[in-house]
């Protein structure tokens, strides 16, 4: 792919923190005009790959670029607008003074009143930005992101602590601003989000990019439900081709079948005879990321029997502190 | 502008309007300085530190406990010069309390990813200061000139003024400094000793001929003594001394030091 027509580029980037390492080779370019999703669980490196390509910290290798250059260079050229993780706005002033002068900043700004509007909150402009409650404050950040109108928007994380109707309203905004021919990339840890509202989704764990292609493709190899139950002892032959199945793995004398169309594994399940104990559930932000960091195995064959179990408990305490990815509808 | 236009940003109907900069808005130093004026006007706590207290102070100081009229008309003159430097003072400092609190929200970064440069910032910082400290000299005059009949020549009041206006610069830096190196509560626990310390050592509050004899000698050597001396020399009808300025001028090297080692520190953690 040509460079300029990339708006990101991360090759082999590398970051530790202390021994431990955030980036562990990554790779991602994002086209011009594209919205990507980075998903991924809580510590999977998102913001880190966030924070270097913004500029706000340096690789320990690797090369980082923004629209073909250096990212501080494309900072400094008002291409970029960030809704960061972390960053509150500050006390004291007005919603309108706070983005007024926040465009003020990018050489080819939107009027202030046209950011707000995209973000929901027009109406707020009088407000001091301590009054805000959470929901509009975020809002405000996203309009600081968009009111310079920049031709990249990165949102690290922007739904989080919002409520269902506000993460709904959140999505809509981002689609406006994305529908004008800017590129937009964010990070969630929750599929359906990254499903519904990107181009493309790329899953990062333990700092690399484990999977990339659209929601679709994603959802099939990480989705799905979990169709489980006692083998009683009979064998796990025949499994693998009932209808919506995409994996088998074996647990100890339990089967776990991961499948795309529940129903009809079940009933098939019933029609050999086969439901003892049986559940269904949601595959997990664990399951997922067992799927995907099993490694190089080709899609469809489950990991080694027997093996998941103390992975899926580690798996559990690493990431129990982390919403599930959400796969279910 | 040599930056690279993104190929497949779509023409969209707003482009044309964009082409075209918002009326309304200025450039962005000017702005940013009217955004944290108006920021640090707002903070109750600033406004009694910087204003009110030594407002307050003066008058209490010049209106308690002395009879003789020689002497209380001397007195008003010197604790005037005196009480407007140390509600500059303060609300020099006050500006590393402002860079603390955006530490504090995740700010300082969100300013970095804007085209914003960090130069632009830390300098929309300092001239913040240079309107936020007005106010305590503008009070403290004028309380001089109204309430305690302070007689001074017209250039004697500008010199005066204009001297504590300039002079604030190294204890901006030196704000800037507590700010950008330490954190939250102990930019304000530092601001307020800074203060509270350079203040009486530098005998804006008593005068130093009060002290005993080895504080008088130090007290030559601070920063507020000599900050005092740019508006007691005018009172006596002379220019500040070379000593004077030649002391200011090393704090003013030391503050600044102090301060860009802080950013740089801070720009590496932040």
């Amino acid at each position: 792919m040509a460079t300029p027509s990339n708006a990101v580029r991360l090759a082999q980037v590398r970051k530790k923190f202390g021994a431990v390492p955030a980036l562990d080779g990554l790779d991602l370019t994002l086209a011009a005009g594209e919205t990507l999703a980075l998903l991924g669980r809580n510590g999977a490196g998102k913001s880190t790959a966030i924070n270097l390509l913004l500029g706000l910290d340096e690789p320990d290798a690797g090369r980082v670029e923004l629209f073909g250059g250096p990212p501080h260079a494309a900072v400094a050229a008002g291409l970029v607008g960030a809704m960061l993780q972390d960053a509150r706005p500050i006390p004291r002033v007005t919603v309108g003074e706070l983005t007024a002068f926040v465009a003020s900043t990018y050489p080819l700004p939107m009027r202030p009143a046209e950011a707000l509007a995209l973000a929901g909150i027009a109406e707020l402009a009088a407000r001091r930005v301590d009054k805000l409650s959470g929901g509009q404050a975020q809002r405000l950040r996203f309009a600081l992101a968009v009111t310079g109108n920049p031709a990249l928007i990165v949102l690290d994380e922007p739904t989080a602590a919002l409520d269902v109707e506000a993460r709904r309203a959140f999505w809509r905004s981002m689609r406006g601003y994305a529908a004008r021919g800017n590129t937009v990339l964010f990070s969630t840890h929750y599929l359906e989000e990254a499903d519904e509202n990107a181009d493309r989704v790329v899953v990062v764990d333990r700092g690399r990019a484990v999977a990339d292609g659209t929601g679709e493709q994603i959802k099939q190899r990480v989705g799905g439900t979990l169709v489980s139950f006692d083998l009683a002892g009979r064998g796990s032959e025949g499994l693998r081709s009932l209808p919506g199945v995409t994996a088998v793995e074996i647990r100890g004398d339990r089967a776990v079948l991961r499948t795309g169309d529940s129903d009809a594994t079940v009933v098939a399940l019933a029609a050999t005879d086969r439901v003892r104990r049986l559940a269904v559930t949601p595959a997990s932000l664990e399951d997922a990321f067992l799927t995907l960091t099993a490694g190089t195995r080709p899609q469809g064959e489950g990991p080694p029997s027997g093996e998941p179990a103390g992975g899926a408990a580690a798996g559990g305490a690493a990431g129990s502190a982390a919403p599930h990815l959400e796969v279910s509808r | 502008m040599s930056a690279p236009t993104p190929t497949a940003r779509a023409p969209h109907p707003g482009s044309a309007r964009a082409a075209v900069r918002p009326a309304g808005l200025g450039r962005p130093l000017p702005r940013y300085v009217a955004l944290e004026v108006r920021r640090t006007l707002r903070d109750g706590g600033f406004v009694v530190m910087g204003a009110v207290m030594p407002l307050a102070m003066y008058l209490l100081f010049t209106n308690l406990g002395i009879t003789d009229a020689q002497d209380r008309a001397g007195y008003a003159r010197y604790s005037m010069v005196g009480m407007a430097a140390y509600g500059a003072l303060g609300a020099a400092l006050a500006v590393g309390g402002g860079v603390a609190e955006d530490k504090g929200h995740g700010w300082l970064r969100q300013l970095r990813v804007t085209p914003l440069s960090p130069l632009q910032v830390v300098t929309g910082r300092a001239l913040t200061a240079s309107v936020t400290v007005l106010p305590a000299i503008v009070a403290v005059l004028t309380a001089g000139a109204l309430a305690d009949g302070v007689r001074l020549a017209a250039w004697q009041w500008a010199a005066t003024a204009v001297l504590l206006w300039l002079g604030t610069l190294p204890f901006t830096l030196l704000g800037l400094g507590n700010g950008y190196g330490l954190t939250g509560q102990t930019t304000s626990v530092a601001n307020t000793a800074c203060m509270m310390g350079l203040s009486v050592a530098g005998g804006l509050w008593i005068p130093a001929e009060a002290f005993p004899h080895w504080l008088a000698a130090l007290s030559r050597w601070t920063p507020t003594a000599r900050y005092g001396d740019l508006g007691w020399s005018i009172l006596d009808n002379r220019a500040p001394g070379l000593g004077t300025v030649a002391v200011l001028a090393g704090w003013l090297a030391v503050f600044a030091g102090y301060a860009v080692l802080a950013y740089r520190a801070s720009a590496r953690t932040a």
